[in-house]
């Protein structure tokens, strides 16, 4: 039995027996013929208040308990939220506590990184600044000496130039076979020597050597490229065109070409043989240059292309040893050349140069080693300049030796047209007649007069023509 | 042989290219005067100082006219002349005496050349 249920027991008992003494007393106390009724009443009674009794004592005994739980309970969950208040509070000044330390630290770190960093860029200024004033010395080092090296290869061009001259005079005025072999030689030596020139020149941007100052024809091109590589007597030249390459662009097409004669030659087999074929396209002439020598690969061909291709033009990639390609690069640049490789048919490499049709000149050019025209072809009318006066009469002397003139050979003076013994001033006096005489018409060789009259007219204009207020003085104070 | 002015060349072609580098003809078929004819035209292709040659010696030439007119020196003229000789382009005979004191130019002609001369 449960201590709870132990005083209902109680209750439960002493009622029993108070009323079942009361019952008891009350039929003993009654007469006998209400005793058995009384009994069972009292008797039922009794029963009923025992047990409404023992129920009361029950439910007050429980509410006592449930009561006393309550308070119990109350208490326990006080104390704990108490415990968990105190809990949180040190939690959270334990956490605030943490959050300043690490602010700290993070302070402490930011400032380091701060001053870090500040150390950094002065020293990095500092760096840049020193780099900064050694490019711009090694800019200005650079830049002074390509303009050294422009100006002295400009000098050395001049040099050579003159040079040049001065071996063709004296070509003619030694008329002896050995004299004249070592003149070419030293000719041949010097026209190598002037191209190099010419190469740094070039590269460095300096102004290019010569100017010519009238179309030059494709055979004095080629052979002018010929001259200036060292195994010209290799090449073998192909060309029928008679076009003329413009004044301007005639040096800078000669160097190119003779850069990649060189380059043809001195790749190739030394008894090989170097062709250069000259063909017209409609865009222009193409010069096409084959030996027969090492086959480029395909990673050499690539690179020769990029070397002569109009974009690189930085000295960047340059060598000490092969300027060749870098030049003919910046003269295609120059004057618009197109410059390809291929595999050459004959076993080599060919290398392709295509001169656009602003560089070309299609009329008949003037100059002496050009094919002389028929005698009775029409001839541009001289323009009064130093150089084209100079170049009609070159032109005039083959032209001349058409008519009938040339009879008159043999140990005789040779006679101009008109009649007088050939000399040079001639040449003024041929420039003088076309333009007085002829008067712009077609200049044909006339038949040589024998009416002495019209002899003296003609020697007249001479006179006119060597005079101080003629249109060529410079002319004719030459000589 | 046509005039230069001094310091300047007028030709980018140097002699040597034009005799491959020879500077002897190694023959001495040809003298100053030697009288040169062609014994062909000239056919394409060729240098154009031997189509020259060609077409100015359709009559008898002179190897100094040659030279004069080409305004090359002598000697490389003749080695010019001694190829298109070994390839039979060419003859070559030597001048017999001067029958050309006809052809000179008149005496008044050479008389008023005076006169102007004096006038320069």
């Amino acid at each position: 039995m449960s201590p709870s249920s132990r005083p209902t027991a109680l209750a439960l008992l002493i009622s029993l027996a108070v009323t079942g003494s009361l019952c008891l007393w009350a039929v003993v106390a009654a007469p006998d013929s209400v005793r058995t009724t009384l009994a069972w009443g009292a008797g039922a009674a009794a029963v009923l208040l025992s047990a409404a009794v023992a129920a009361a004592v029950h439910a007050r005994a429980t509410a006592n308990r449930l009561r006393a739980r309550l308070a119990a309970e109350t208490q326990r969950f006080t104390g704990e939220i108490s415990r968990l208040v105190s809990a949180s509070a040190a939690e959270g000044q334990r956490f605030t506590a943490e959050t300043a330390r690490i602010k700290a630290a993070a302070e402490a770190e930011t400032a380091r990184i701060a001053s870090q960093a500040a150390a950094d860029a002065e020293r990095l200024t500092a760096d840049v600044e020193r780099l900064g004033a050694r490019a711009a010395r090694s800019d200005t080092e650079r830049s002074a000496a390509v303009a050294a090296c422009a100006n002295a290869a400009g000098r050395m061009q001049a040099l050579a130039t003159s040079m040049l001259a001065d071996l063709r005079d004296m070509e003619h005025r030694h008329a002896a076979e050995d004299v004249l072999g070592d003149l070419l030689h030293l000719d041949h030596r010097t026209a190598q020597a002037g191209r190099l020139a010419d190469s740094i020149a070039v590269l460095t941007g300096a102004r290019s050597g010569r100017r010519w100052a009238k179309p030059i024809v494709m055979e004095s091109i080629l052979r002018g490229a010929m001259g200036r590589i060292s195994g010209y007597q290799r090449v073998r030249l192909h060309s029928t065109s008679d076009v003329a390459v413009a004044g301007h662009a005639a040096e800078g097409v000669m160097h190119a070409l003779a850069e990649l004669l060189d380059n043809a030659a001195n790749f190739s087999p030394p008894t090989a043989e170097v062709h250069v074929y000259v063909e017209e396209v409609p865009a222009g002439i193409v010069l096409t240059v084959e030996d027969s020598g090492l086959v480029m690969s395909d990673v050499q061909l690539r690179r020769a292309e990029r070397a002569v291709s109009a974009t690189n033009q930085d000295l960047t990639g340059l060598s000490g040893t092969r300027l060749g390609l870098a030049v003919v690069g910046r003269l295609a640049r120059k004057h618009g050349l197109n410059v390809s490789f291929r595999p050459s048919a004959r076993g080599g490499t060919g290398a392709l140069m295509m001169l656009p049709q602003e560089l070309l000149t299609r009329t008949p050019v003037p100059v002496r080693a050009s094919a002389p025209q028929p005698a009775s072809e029409s001839r541009p009318e001289p323009e009064p300049t130093h150089e084209t006066a100079a170049t009609t009469a070159a032109e005039a002397v083959p032209a001349f030796s058409d008519s009938p003139a040339s009879e008159t050979t043999g140990n005789l003076p040779r006679f101009g047209e008109s009649g007088l013994p050939k000399r040079p001033r001639g040449r003024t006096l041929a420039a003088a007649e076309a333009r007085t005489n002829t008067n712009g018409a077609t200049e044909t060789p006339r038949p040589r007069t024998a009416d002495p009259k019209e002899q003296a007219a003609r020697f007249s204009s001479f006179r006119q023509a060597v005079r101080a207020n003629s249109p060529h003085p410079e002319e004719g104070n030459t000589r | 042989m046509t005039r230069r002015r001094p310091g300047r060349d007028d030709a980018p072609d140097r002699l040597y290219t034009l005799t491959g580098g020879r500077s002897r003809s190694g023959s001495d078929a040809f003298d100053l005067v030697t009288l040169v004819v062609s014994e062909c035209e000239p056919a394409p292709g060729m240098q154009s100082e031997h189509v020259t040659i060609l077409r100015m010696c359709t009559r008898p030439t002179a190897v100094v006219e040659i030279a004069a007119s080409l305004g090359l020196p002598v000697s490389i003229v003749r080695i010019m002349l001694s190829d298109l000789l070994d390839t039979g382009r060419i003859s070559a005979r030597h001048p017999r005496t001067a029958r050309v004191a006809d052809r000179l130019p008149d005496p008044d002609i050479l008389e008023q050349v005076l006169v102007g001369l004096r006038n320069l």
